[in-house]
């Protein structure tokens, strides 16, 4: 596939959270576990919880201080790779 | 209301041969049936007060304390606990009957109460607040329990907290108090008025006694609490009490992890254990000498005034 | 016969529920307790509008065991998932198998239903394969007994169960659904060429009705143990009720499916024992043609003794005197009809004092 993957929330998960302080607990709807995330996290997924979209997208929607679009990538690319081994999102099929 | 000590020793060990005795604790009716002479005289003494019911009302438990059959009964004294025709149990020497009863009563109530967040914790309330002491092993938080108990604090449930599901207030199961060990003398000394078992020695706990639970909790075991506060108790010889406060995400996960069903419950345990973080505080709390810990935890209540 | 015992009589006329006093629902839970049949009955309760009117403790109770199902229908749905994600790359259809096929179709039969592996169906020759995927996505194997190994890949029709080291759940993965030394066995490949495509989910696939049942009842009348006798002979029950409602010309073909397999015995006595234990409304034309399947007059008299016994519920009080001794007679005859006779004892001596041995050793 040649063009960007389309990021969205895995068909399930109600994003049922609380944050406190920065830190925030999240109920998996399809695992049954409990995750302990940074508010940046779910942000993340608050997002594409909006509509599925590309990183591109997704990345232009958060404000960055001072980063490269370089490290943006890569700390998308992070994170939404860590949000999808838990099952919490998925790629669209092509 | 018809209790163990109105009933009377004689027909209390003639049920639990028979048909069964069935106590009421808390929210639950267990059937109890056992023919042991010691079974029936410990539940004389330690649940004089708890109310037996008839065979009207569907139990809720059905605990059988049995001999193994034929020889083996000669060789080497067991009992074996059944549970549904099933053994959740090894078998266990004779002699330790009463504290396998407890035992089994708490692993009937942490392996099925599914309409409530079971967490393996004691609890108690003064003034209208509730204190949860959830306990992993080591943590003194028994002693801790029967010393605040003996001392005026209500006793809810030394190893089960029940929360319920719809409103996450806490339903009492007042039982006796386990003790182990060192922690038996202690009390001992703490609560010289308390009604202590005789100690068992060389359980897989190592010696345990449980305290008689005090008439005036037993009373109020419909009565539910508003849980106030969580404290994860620490003892540690000479340590000065402090309270060091949780961060509320990480309390959640500690509580989780305390709980018996909380994966079981899914989103509903989730919430449950959400919703007792946003009405509680959480703290650790190490410890060294049981008055210092008096003394906080009447602070608590002070602050609450 | 003798009478039956008060489960299988719920289990034939849920409605009975209504009327039942305190002390018989003490005794209907703790039978349905002990055969994992406590969510059933929430839910047959629920299904037949009176659980509302229940008392309050059973009605606590009941919803003890429903919650306990929730979850596991859950986890069960999880798994499904992550073992697809597994084999995607092998482009064979997953074919889900017993109580994994209820859950994912939504079948009558998942209501309630509790089992502890997930069971899925692949041809012979993908089983290195499907192995190996599964094996680099977090499930081993936990049977490290040379013998068992040899015992499952030799002998039977799956693969020694795989754990996943994380989730720690079980996959049991079939290549047959009766082993390589069974005297008669269907061909696999007939089973996985009548397969159905679960809706929106091509590489999904569940047996063909007709092929559902006669896998239940291979599974319940020729497997050794009858702990889960009554909740199997139930399954059937429910599987046959409700192909029998919605599949065009069920009842016909069932019997004729089960001559083209070789499956005529299991049939036999899976209509058998569901009509006389569970009241199941079998067609008499279908019943005439199981017949071809009937066994000889005295040994079909020894069977519906051992029957008799074996699916009641396993509480003890359904348990008569001579029931321990019955158990034992049809753990023999189920693994005879897997093994033949001078292997099957080999099994049994090492199954039971090796494997011990070695465990207490540990």
């Amino acid at each position: 596939m040649t063009s960007s993957p389309i990021w969205r929330l895995a068909p399930g998960q109600r994003l049922q959270h609380r944050c406190w302080e920065g830190e925030c607990v999240l109920y998996n709807d399809l695992s049954g576990d409990t995750h302990l995330l940074d508010e940046f996290a779910l942000a993340v997924l608050q997002q594409l919880a909006g509509a599925p979209q590309p990183v591109a997208a997704l990345a232009a929607a958060f404000e960055s201080e001072g980063a490269t679009p370089e490290d943006d990538a890569a700390l998308f690319d992070t994170i939404l790779a860590d949000l999808a081994a838990l099952h919490l999102i998925d790629t669209l099929p092509c | 209301m018809l209790t163990v000590a109105a009933l009377g020793q004689p027909a209390v060990a003639a049920r639990l041969r028979g048909r069964g005795l069935r106590l009421q604790t808390g929210p639950f009716i267990t059937c109890i049936r056992s023919a042991s002479p010691a079974l029936a005289a410990a539940l004389g003494r330690m649940y004089a007060d708890y109310p037996v019911m008839g065979e009207d009302i569907s139990a809720d438990f059905d605990v059988l304390l049995r001999r193994p059959r034929g020889l083996r009964r000669l060789v080497k004294p067991q009992v074996y606990f059944h549970y549904d025709g099933m053994e959740p149990f090894q078998p266990l020497p004779l002699a330790q009957i009463y504290p396998m009863f407890e035992w089994a009563m708490n692993w009937c109530v942490s392996s099925h109460a599914h309409s409530w967040l079971v967490i393996h914790a004691a609890v108690v309330e003064k003034e209208g607040a509730a204190v949860i002491l959830p306990a992993p092993p080591g943590s003194g938080k028994s002693t801790l329990c029967a010393a605040l108990v003996a001392r005026g604090w209500r006793l809810l449930s030394d190893e089960l907290t029940l929360v319920r599901l719809d409103d996450g207030r806490i339903d009492p199961v007042p039982r006796p108090v386990s003790l182990k060990n060192g922690s038996i003398d202690v009390i001992r000394a703490w609560a010289p008025h308390a009604h202590l078992s005789p100690p068992v020695t060389d359980t897989l706990k190592g010696t345990v006694a449980h305290m008689r639970a005090p008439a005036d909790s037993v009373a109020r075991a419909r009565e539910p609490a508003t849980p106030a506060w969580i404290v994860f108790p620490q003892w540690r010889a000479g340590a000065p009490a402090e309270m060091v406060p949780v961060p509320q995400a990480r309390a959640h996960l500690r509580l989780a992890e305390n709980a018996f069903n909380y994966s079981l419950l899914g989103a509903a345990g989730f919430a449950s254990a959400a919703r007792l973080i946003e009405q509680t505080r959480t703290f650790d709390f190490s410890y060294g000498a049981l008055d210092d810990a008096m003394a906080v935890f009447e602070a608590l209540l002070a602050q609450r005034r | 016969m003798r009478a039956l015992p008060l489960l299988t009589r719920v289990l034939r006329a849920p409605e009975s529920m209504r009327t039942l006093d305190a002390g018989a629902w003490e005794l209907l839970l703790r039978q349905a307790g002990d055969a994992d049949l406590g969510a059933t009955l929430a839910l047959l309760a629920d299904e037949h509008g009176f659980l509302a009117q229940l008392a309050a403790p059973v009605r606590r109770r009941l919803g003890w065991a429903r919650t306990a199902w929730e979850r596991h229908a859950q986890a069960v749905r999880f798994e499904v998932q992550q073992v697809r994600r597994a084999l995607a790359g092998t482009g064979l259809p997953l074919i889900l198998l017993k109580g994994t096929a209820y859950v994912a179709a939504g079948l009558p039969a998942a209501a309630g239903r509790l089992f502890s592996d997930i069971d899925i169906l692949v041809p012979k020759t993908a089983l290195d394969e499907v192995e190996s995927r599964l094996m680099q996505n977090g499930w081993a194997s936990n049977h490290h007994d040379a013998y068992d190994q040899r015992y499952y890949r030799e002998w039977m029709h799956e693969l020694p169960p795989l754990q996943h080291m994380r989730r720690a759940t079980v996959i049991d993965v079939h290549h047959a659904i009766l082993p390589e030394t069974a005297a008669v066995r269907p061909d696999p490949a007939r089973l996985r060429a009548a397969a159905r495509a679960l809706p929106g989910a091509p590489d999904l696939q569940v047996l063909a009705p007709c092929d559902m049942v006669l896998h239940s009842a291979v599974h319940l009348f020729s497997e050794g143990e009858y702990d889960h006798g009554l909740r199997d002979l139930f399954d059937l029950h429910r599987l046959l009720c409700h192909f029998g409602a919605t599949e065009p010309g069920f009842w016909a073909a069932l019997p004729a499916r089960a001559a083209e397999l070789s499956l005529g015995r299991p049939l036999f006595y899976a209509l058998r024992y569901a009509m006389r234990l569970l009241g199941t409304p079998v067609p008499g034309a279908s019943l005439a043609a199981a017949r071809a399947g009937r066994p000889p007059r005295a040994l079909l008299a020894l069977m519906d003794a051992l029957f008799d016994s074996a699916l009641r519920p396993p509480h003890p009080s359904c348990a008569g005197a001579v029931d321990p001794l019955f158990k034992g007679m049809l753990y023999i005859r189920g693994n005879w009809l897997r093994m033949p006779p001078l292997m099957l004892s080999r099994h049994l001596f090492h199954k039971a004092f090796i494997t011990r041995r070695a465990t207490t050793q540990v």
